[in-house]
């Protein structure tokens, strides 16, 4: 046996430190697929249903390898969980020694310089902004990382973050006067000499595509490397592959040479007419489109001749004030961060104004009083695979939604891991006990005006049988606030909806009051993690395709059209399909969770891809019948 | 609306052993694996019954199939108004289709119109009798009707493959 067998052995070291551990022959298979990758330095994919128990799969070959080792998962919360639940256990079984890191993105580190500057110049603060830096200014004396995680009585969304942490843009760097103390240089250094350190998608990207200068030093020095939450990365990769130009970024940097500009260089006219003229011209540009906020295709829409002359503005504007910065150069370090900014402005500028390259989607967004322009690259496949070969490192990629139809190409073509190994292990839940997958008859059409009140009258019955414990999931705003209307007039239970206050509230207050239901878009549930008899009803309203509007889409599917494939096949569907199964993932958490899916959207049934979504999801009980639905609800909850 | 040259296989069930698989199970079980057949082949179908509670039995047992003899379905009233390519009604069917399953006891008005028609003969007596004066009706009506042994679900799957 080798050591990772012995490990997972039914008197090895997990069930000798683990009350209650049994060896389960799935963890195992994957632990000794997972410790060969490591050895060989190959590449491996793995789908691990839910409760296969994957984490331990991968950690504990990866801590027994005693190489350098990098975990990223999804989000925060999830870092948190590995670096402070799952890690400790671990170590403590295997009684290693190895030093462990976690490290998180800039902006949830304490900036030491900008608190200071904060305190100094800081104009009128509401009396929550005012609280929140008090208590900042105490946490600041005494904390040792400078995560400002730590800092639990101050909300994760106060106004005061922002003003006390930093961005790329304005950090000072090797200039900061507090340079030595950075708690972000010190966080990253700690985890560049780690034996293992969490990270998030996010966060390794940024230093893969080198977005952030300085940094780029971690993953070079791994040997292993591992993704959880695996099928979030096409499109992170993307958008780190890619580039962007916001109206934001301008803005701000016309901002700070006003503020340079009134207190240290009042003699320099011109840098007060420039930064003015250049903030006007980028919101007279966000005035060109639409007044909501919207995504299109930025090729089409710079072909208005109104709208194109008012982006020529910008690089013109962008260049005079770029002039006159140049003229004050070393004056004093924060207008060379400006002029670096402005350098790298109108680089980024130039990329958006060669939108004619077919390789790339060109895409803008608009926020209330801003507008973005993407630049994305349409396959990272290529480079992601170079990257990989070049690291000599293995490279795990696991999740319990990597599948479609049991294969895995949709992921590995996404990133050129097409020889990379594969292995598909199976959730030891018994879907057809647990889980029903309920598809209603004689929906109204997407379109029916009485859509919504349909779909509201069916839901009455399961919220009654589930009392309560039930989310209603939408692809549209517009829809569920309908529905919302509806259901206000004809129950009492209390209804949180989305966008009444945050997402971590919302959850909070769902779970505190059994009668409360939910509704959300459907991208609300991902990473939701209710365990349960709080949730044992999940309806969706459509099935998850994007939204064929969005740019990157279009232009993906563009792509695949050129190259002589269908795009519906290859990359719609396969997206819709991983999001249901993520759904699915969400009701059932554990072997005694029970739960019905109720999907009102009949293309299931009648298309003949209803197919692919039935032999990716796990096998729950099929029926039509809402009154049985109801009845197995009630039976849940008696 | 008459096609030429209607042709009616009747399938003739076999005994159920135990009460669990009744004749009523062992019938539905059978019109879905013709249903997954003719979709196979990309022939449109339509499945008549005798009412409501029916059709939906069919649609419940259709949707619970095995996922590989996946059979893309719609009730008359939903799914796309052209119909998907299984339509379940106990109303005349609306567009044009090549194969009917009827499971009625009587034959249908409209049956002229199909160029298959799959039936079945159950094997409680009276059901028998019923299945026996089709037999006679379709022939009247000039159609070819011959009649075979329902086979069981894996040689179905060896006539697909």
């Amino acid at each position: 046996m080798t050591p990772v067998e012995i490990a997972f052995s039914k008197d090895g070291l997990l069930a000798k430190a683990i009350n209650g551990f049994s060896p389960r022959q799935a963890q195992t298979d994957m632990a000794i697929e997972v410790g060969l990758a490591i050895e060989q330095k190959s590449s491996l994919i793995v789908e691990a249903g839910t409760g296969t128990g994957k984490t331990f799969a991968y950690l504990i070959p990866a801590l027994l390898s005693e190489k350098k080792i990098i975990v990223s998962t999804g989000t925060k919360n999830l870092q948190e969980q590995l670096f402070h639940k799952d890690l400790p256990l671990i170590r403590k079984a295997l009684a290693s020694n190895a030093q462990m890191a976690l490290l998180k993105g800039r902006s949830n580190y304490l900036c030491r310089y900008r608190l200071n500057q904060y305190q100094e110049t800081r104009g009128q603060l509401d009396a929550q902004t005012l609280t929140d830096l008090v208590k900042v200014k105490s946490w600041a004396t005494s904390t040792q990382s400078g995560d400002i995680g730590e800092l639990v009585s101050v909300q994760e969304n106060s106004a005061i973050f922002p003003f006390v942490t930093s961005t790329v843009d304005n950090c000072l760097a090797k200039d900061c006067p507090d340079y030595d103390d950075c708690y972000l240089i010190k966080a990253r250094k700690k985890a560049i000499d780690a034996d293992l350190v969490v990270v998030n998608h996010h966060l390794f990207f940024a230093d893969m595509a080198l977005k952030e200068t300085g940094f780029g030093e971690l993953i070079p020095k791994a040997d292993v490397i591992i993704f959880d939450e695996a099928h979030q990365i096409p499109d992170i990769a993307s958008e780190y592959f890619g580039d962007a130009f916001s109206t934001r970024q301008l803005v701000e940097l016309c901002t700070d040479v006003l503020q340079v500009y009134r207190t240290s260089l009042t003699d320099v006219k011109q840098l007060g007419k420039a930064a003015e003229k250049l903030q006007k011209t980028a919101q007279s540009f966000r005035l060109l489109f639409n007044y909501d906020p919207e995504r299109g295709n930025w090729r089409e829409k710079a072909k208005q001749s109104v709208l194109f002359q008012c982006f020529q503005a910008l690089k013109t504007d962008l260049d005079f004030l770029y002039q006159v910065i140049k003229l004050c150069i070393s004056r004093n370090e924060a207008i060379d961060n400006c002029f670096e900014r402005a350098v790298n402005l109108l680089s980024k500028y130039d990329i958006m104004a060669k939108f004619d390259d077919c390789s790339m989607s060109f895409w803008y967004e608009t926020t209330p009083r801003h507008v973005v322009l993407h630049q994305t690259p349409l396959t990272v496949a290529e480079k992601f695979s170079d990257y990989v070969k070049d690291s000599g490192a293995g490279w795990i990629f696991t999740s319990a939604t990597l599948a479609v139809d049991g294969k895995f190409d949709h992921f590995a073509k996404h990133l050129g891991l097409q020889q990379a190994k594969n292995l598909l292990l199976d959730s030891p839940f018994d879907y057809q006990q647990q889980s029903q997958l309920i598809v209603p008859r004689y929906l109204p059409e997407a379109n029916n005006k009485n859509r919504a009140l349909a779909l509201a009258e069916l839901a009455i019955p399961l919220i009654a049988a589930s009392n309560g414990a039930c989310f209603m999931l939408f692809t549209s705003y517009r829809v569920m606030n309908q529905v919302a209307e509806h259901l206000a007039d004809k129950i009492d239970n209390p209804l949180l909806v989305q966008g009444q206050m945050g997402k971590a509230k919302l959850l909070a207050q769902f779970i505190e009051d059994p009668q409360a239901i939910l509704l959300a878009t459907a991208s609300f549930w991902e990473g939701v993690d209710v365990r349960g008899d709080k949730l044992t009803c999940v309806i969706i309203d459509k099935l998850p395709f994007a939204s064929p509007d969005d740019p990157l889409l279009q232009a993906r599917c563009e792509e695949v059209r050129r190259q002589g494939s269908d795009p519906f096949s290859q990359i719609q569907l396969p997206q819709a399909v991983i999001a249901l199964k993520q759904g699915v993932g969400r009701l059932i958490r554990d072997i005694s969770d029970k739960g019905i899916l109720v999907i009102c959207d009949d293309r299931l049934v009648n298309r003949p891809y209803g197919e692919v979504f039935l032999k990716s999801l796990p096998l729950m009980k099929r029926s039509r019948d809402l009154g049985q639905a109801a009845q197995f609800l009630q039976d849940i909850t008696s | 609306m008459q096609v030429r040259n209607t042709q009616v296989m009747f399938y003739q069930l076999e005994e159920q052993l135990n009460e669990e698989a009744s004749d009523e199970n062992s019938l539905l079980h059978h019109a879905c694996l013709q249903a997954a057949y003719f979709y196979r082949q990309k022939k449109k179908v339509f499945i008549y019954t005798e009412d409501q509670e029916k059709a939906h039995d069919i649609d419940e047992m259709l949707w619970a199939f095995d996922a590989d003899s996946f059979v893309p379905h719609n009730l008359q009233g939903e799914g796309p108004s052209y119909g998907s390519a299984v339509e379940i009604s106990w109303q005349n069917p609306t567009g044009r289709r090549p194969v009917l399953i009827n499971l009625t006891q009587t034959m249908p008005d409209f049956s002229g119109q199909f160029s298959q028609i799959i039936d079945f003969v159950p094997c409680e007596e009276t059901l028998k009798q019923l299945a026996r004066e089709r037999f006679k009706a379709y022939r009247q009506q000039g159609f070819t009707v011959g009649n075979q042994v329902a086979v069981t679900a894996s040689k179905i799957n060896e006539q697909t493959t």
